[in-house]
C-alpha cells in the first residue's frame, strides 16, 4: 500500500522520485530535516506562497506527479538563497529546475516565455533579436547606431547538436 | 592584461549601455577586450527546460572562448557567469556529465581542453586591477555623494563553488563606488532578488519585487542605486515606471551600471558610457557632479 494525498487521491511513487534525483543539478532533498530555512527567507514566499520545504517534502514521499503539474515550481525566482542557507545543501532551488525539466519532458504546462526563449535560441542562438530601443529622448538606437560591433550567428551545426541535447540523443 | 569577453543575451540584444562603458572604461585600465565568435545563449534560462541542453550551451560557449586563444575570460552578466561556473563544476565533478557534453562539441566542431579563469566586472575591477588604480584615473570624484549597491543574487550565492563576492556580507562593490569617492550606504534588502528570474512566469510580481526594493532604497535617501548585472539594471532601471505602478507609488530612483558610475568619475562623455539608454531619472547623478547631460 503506497501514500495517498487525501486532497488530490494522487499516488506516492518512489521510481519518480529516483528520476528526479539522477537529473543535473546539485539537489539532495533526502537529507533534508524539515527545518523550513528556505521557506522563511524565500522571496517567493511573500509573493506568490511558494514553499520550497514542501517541494523537497513532496518528492522524498514520491508525489513528484502533483508537484510537476503544479504551479508552485514556476514561482521561484531562481536567487538561490534556499541553497545557500541549507544546512543540510537539499538546494530547494536545484530539485525545483529539476522539476521543471520534468515537467518539459511530460508536456504539462509550462510557461510559454521560457518555450519562446527556446524558440529564438534554436534559431539565432540567443533569446531574443538584436533589440531597437529608445533613448531618453526618444531616439531609436541599435547596434549599429551605437558603433558595436555586430557578433556573429553561431555554426551551421550548432542547431543540429542543440536539438539533439534536447531531446538526450548522444 | 587581455581578456576574452562574453556579453550574454541581455546586453548583446538590449542592455547596450553596459556593453558601450564597459567598452569605454577597461582598456583606459589597461584591459585589453576581445570578442568571442558564434557565441550563443549561455544556458541559464534552459536549466528550466532540458539540464544537459543547457550544460551544452554553457560548454559550447567556453570552447569558443579557448578558441579565441584567452585564458581569461571576462563575463559582465551575474546569471551568465552562474551558469559558466557550474556547468565547469558539473563536468569537473561527473566523467559520464562531461563525456557526453564533450561528444556533442565535437559534433559541432568545437573541444574544451581547459577551463578558462572566469571574471566578473566586479572582482576583475576589485581584484585584479585593484583599488589603488581605480582612485587613480577617478579624476572627478564623486565627493559627498551616497550610493546604494545590488550586488544581484548570482555573482554571491551559492557559496559551495567559486563566486565573486561573500554570499552574506558583499562589500566589494561597495569598496569600488568608496574608490571613486563616494559613500556607499548599508541596507537592509542588500541580498534580496530584484525579481527578474520571475519576469518569464510572472511578470506582474517580478515587477511587485523590483519595485518594493527600490521604494526601501528611496525612502534611505540615496543619490542612486549601482548594479552590475543587465538583468537587475532591466527591471531597476528600464521597467522603474512598471514598477511603481506595481506597486501604486512614486519611484524616482537613478539606476545605473558601477561602469557606468566609474566612467563619469573618469570624466568620460555621457553618451560614450550609454547613459542616454538609461531610463531611470540619472540628470540627478550627473548634475550633482557639476556636468551637463549631453
Amino acid at each position: 500500500m503506497s501514500l495517498t494525498d487525501l486532497m488530490t487521491e494522487a499516488k506516492a511513487d518512489i521510481s519518480k522520485r529516483t528520476k528526479i534525483l539522477t537529473k543535473v543539478g546539485d539537489h539532495r532533498p533526502y537529507d533534508c530535516f524539515n527545518c523550513m530555512r528556505c521557506t522563511s527567507g524565500c522571496p517567493s514566499m511573500k509573493m506568490l506562497e511558494n514553499k520550497p520545504h514542501q517541494v523537497v517534502a513532496l518528492t522524498n514521499l514520491g508525489l513528484v506527479d502533483e508537484l510537476i503539474s503544479s504551479e508552485m515550481i514556476w514561482t521561484c525566482a531562481l536567487c538561490l538563497k534556499c541553497k545557500e542557507r541549507c544546512p543540510q545543501r537539499a538546494a530547494p532551488v536545484d530539485l525545483i529546475l529539476a522539476l521543471r525539466t520534468s515537467a518539459v519532458e511530460r508536456q504539462m504546462k509550462v510557461p510559454e516565455a521560457y518555450m519562446k526563449a527556446l524558440s529564438m535560441v534554436l534559431d539565432i542562438g540567443l533569446i531574443q533579436s538584436f533589440q531597437e530601443i529608445v533613448s531618453r529622448d526618444m531616439e531609436p538606437v541599435t547596434r549599429d547606431t551605437l558603433g558595436l560591433p555586430t557578433p556573429a550567428k553561431p555554426s551551421e551545426k550548432f542547431k543540429s547538436v542543440i536539438v539533439k541535447t534536447l531531446t538526450g540523443e548522444t | 592584461m587581455k581578456v576574452a569577453v562574453y556579453w550574454g543575451c541581455m546586453i548583446l540584444t538590449s542592455q547596450y549601455a553596459y556593453e558601450a562603458s564597459v567598452r569605454e572604461t577597461l582598456p583606459r585600465l589597461g584591459v585589453e577586450l576581445q570578442d568571442i565568435e558564434g557565441v550563443s545563449c549561455c544556458g541559464a534560462p534552459v536549466k528550466s527546460i532540458q539540464g544537459e541542453a543547457a550544460l551544452y550551451l554553457a560548454a559550447r560557449n567556453l570552447a569558443l572562448a579557448e578558441k579565441a586563444g584567452v585564458e581569461d575570460l571576462l563575463v559582465p552578466c551575474n546569471g551568465c557567469h552562474l551558469t559558466f561556473t557550474e556547468a565547469m563544476e558539473d563536468m569537473r565533478n561527473s566523467d559520464a556529465v562531461r563525456s557526453k557534453i564533450f561528444k556533442w562539441l565535437e559534433e559541432e566542431g568545437l573541444k574544451l581542453s581547459n577551463y578558462p579563469t572566469i571574471w566578473h566586472i566586479v572582482d576583475l575591477l576589485h581584484d585584479k586591477i585593484g583599488m589603488r588604480r581605480i582612485a587613480e584615473v577617478a579624476t572627478q570624484p564623486l565627493a559627498g555623494m551616497r550610493f546604494v549597491t545590488h550586488p544581484g543574487c548570482h555573482i554571491i550565492r551559492p557559496s559551495n563553488i567559486p563566486r565573486v563576492d561573500d554570499s552574506e556580507n558583499p562589500r566589494k562593490l561597495d569598496e569600488l563606488v568608496e574608490a571613486l569617492g563616494g559613500t556607499s550606504m548599508e541596507y537592509a534588502g542588500k541580498l534580496d532578488c530584484c525579481g527578474a528570474g520571475l519576469i518569464f512566469a510572472h511578470p506582474e510580481t517580478s515587477a511587485a519585487m523590483a519595485g518594493l526594493k527600490l521604494k526601501s532604497i528611496q525612502d534611505i535617501g540615496v543619490d542612486g542605486l549601482v548594479v552590475s548585472c543587465p538583468s537587475c539594471q532591466q527591471v531597476y532601471d528600464a521597467k522603474q515606471a512598471v514598477c511603481a505602478s506595481t506597486i501604486r507609488s512614486e519611484l524616482n530612483v537613478p539606476v545605473l551600471y558601477y561602469t557606468q558610475l566609474l566612467g563619469l568619475a573618469m570624466g568620460l562623455e555621457e553618451k560614450k558610457l550609454g547613459l542616454h539608454l538609461n531610463q531611470s531619472n540619472i540628470e540627478k547623478i550627473v548634475e550633482r557632479l557639476g556636468r551637463q547631460f549631453g
